[in-house]
């Protein structure tokens, strides 16, 4: 069976994706038209953080926040709070570490404007044997 | 087809012996400055530790080295928190709840010190250094288990008493101990000396066995050769020179050997780098007198060093192996008629 009736040359392909593109483009919703949803857009993109770490007790001061792969960071004040000196976007990762807790990673998502993070002490049984260069003395037993 | 083959061969002939001459090519010179560079520098704030020492450097082993080199010359050992340590370990060590007690109200003191002071014991270098290198995407574990030295009692070497780490480079896991890199305690003075012994990175799998004994056996990385714990126990004690000269201990197997008066004891060892035979020496000890001799029978062949003793009078020796002034191993030897 032939079907010529569908065969279509180059240019006329060109045409219906060119009619098809001005179509969809002319129906679709208007979005990020006016001024002020820009705004936000580039605010959901890049916007400063702030946030509160704190173990089961209550509030850690010290604790840093560092950029992942960078040396941008901020430590907790008394309170446990932190504002972080860089405006961060979506998908940007914050490691939260502190000597004695385990370093948790934070992703920032896109509702992501606080971090309030509950860090957990290091599960870890301490041992210590001491080195010497002290020579070796057999107990005799004479 | 051929090279496949090879490549296979490659990789699996060359996985078994995981040490620093696998890196030969890279010298440690940047990662040691870099590590130098940020002397001083406290533990309040690990990410940017990490990130100072390894920012700058290309690769993983030697991002590595900055951070063992760092930990090791900045981090002194505490001898009053391990002698409190060790007390109370053998006190609560059928009692596994007091135990734990201890452990997490000692922890509390340990990363206080370590923050204020920059002090610890082994488990707090091991902590540091899989924290750091962990900072730097590299893969490191603590592993836990027991270490033996000239002073420790071997009867009572019943529960873990150290920490070290492996750690995964180019896809391959090596051994280092941090705590004895990085210098030694005076029990008397409880003082610390800083004292970096190269030895104690990346060692060969097959001297660490001789001292340490981990917990989880696959940290021996030996597969199959991994030693019984009773086979580590009745080892020679060997010192931390012999990790700057060796690479393995092969004979005696044994601290203690007994023979008849003008038998032979054979001691052979695996050479890091190379020694001269004159360097070579025995101390042999009895309960008054101490004798430094040099055997006549050395040989040094195939990075292998042998030294062939007889004892010709009986008695009961300490027998120390001796490089220059280094000491490296001891064996004791009854000589009986």
């Amino acid at each position: 069976m032939k079907q010529m009736k569908t065969k279509f040359t180059g240019t006329q392909k060109l045409w219906y994706v060119a009619i098809f593109m001005i179509v969809a483009c002319a129906f679709n919703p208007m979005y990020g038209q006016s001024d002020q949803k820009t705004s936000t857009e580039v605010a959901q993109k890049e916007r400063i953080i702030k946030g509160l770490i704190s173990d089961e007790q209550g509030p850690l001061p010290g604790v840093n926040i560092t950029l992942k792969g960078t040396n941008i960071g901020v430590a907790t004040n008394v309170k446990g709070e932190f504002t972080f000196p860089k405006a961060l976007k979506n998908g940007d990762i914050l490691l939260v570490s502190y000597l004695g807790y385990k370093t948790t990673e934070v992703k920032i998502k896109p509702e992501t404007n606080f971090v309030k993070l509950v860090i957990s002490e290091e599960i870890i049984e301490f041992m210590g044997s001491l080195n010497t260069n002290k020579r070796y003395k057999s107990k005799r037993k004479n | 087809m051929n090279t496949i083959k090879y490549i296979f061969l490659f990789i699996f002939v060359f996985q078994l012996n995981a040490q620093k001459s696998d890196f030969s090519t890279i010298t440690f010179e940047k990662a040691d400055r870099i590590a130098l560079e940020y002397k001083n520098e406290k533990l309040t704030n690990l990410p940017e530790l990490a990130y100072k020492l390894t920012s700058d450097l290309t690769t993983d082993v030697e991002r590595f080295r900055a951070i063992f080199k760092w930990v090791c010359s900045n981090v002194a050992n505490d001898y009053y928190l391990y002698s409190k340590n060790m007390r109370k370990r053998q006190r609560y060590k059928n009692d596994s709840v007091r135990l734990k007690d201890w452990n997490d109200e000692f922890k509390k003191v340990i990363f206080q010190k370590l923050r204020r002071n920059n002090r610890t014991i082994c488990t707090g270098y091991a902590y540091l250094i899989k924290e750091l290198a962990n900072l730097a995407n590299i893969d490191c574990e603590i592993v836990h288990g027991f270490a033996k030295t000239s002073t420790i009692n071997i009867e009572t070497l019943d529960v873990p008493n150290h920490s070290w780490n492996a750690v995964k480079l180019s896809g391959k896991w090596y051994l280092c101990d941090p705590t004895w890199a990085s210098g030694i305690p005076d029990p008397e003075s409880a003082q610390f000396e800083f004292q970096f012994n190269d030895g104690f990175f990346l060692s060969d799998p097959n001297i660490f066995a001789v001292n340490h004994f981990p917990v989880d056996e696959k940290w021996s990385l030996l597969n199959d050769d991994q030693p019984s714990f009773n086979t580590f126990l009745d080892a020679p004690i060997i010192y931390n020179k012999a990790y700057t000269y060796f690479s393995n201990h092969n004979a005696p197997k044994k601290l203690h050997t007994d023979i008849r008066k003008n038998e032979h004891v054979i001691f052979k060892l695996q050479l890091l780098k190379s020694v001269k035979k004159e360097d070579v020496n025995l101390l042999i000890d009895t309960t008054f007198t101490s004798k430094k001799i040099h055997p006549e029978s050395i040989s040094i062949k195939d990075q292998s060093l042998t030294i062939d003793y007889t004892f010709d009078t009986t008695g009961y020796y300490d027998v120390h192996l001796y490089v220059k002034d280094d000491l490296i191993s001891t064996y004791t030897v009854e000589v009986n008629k």
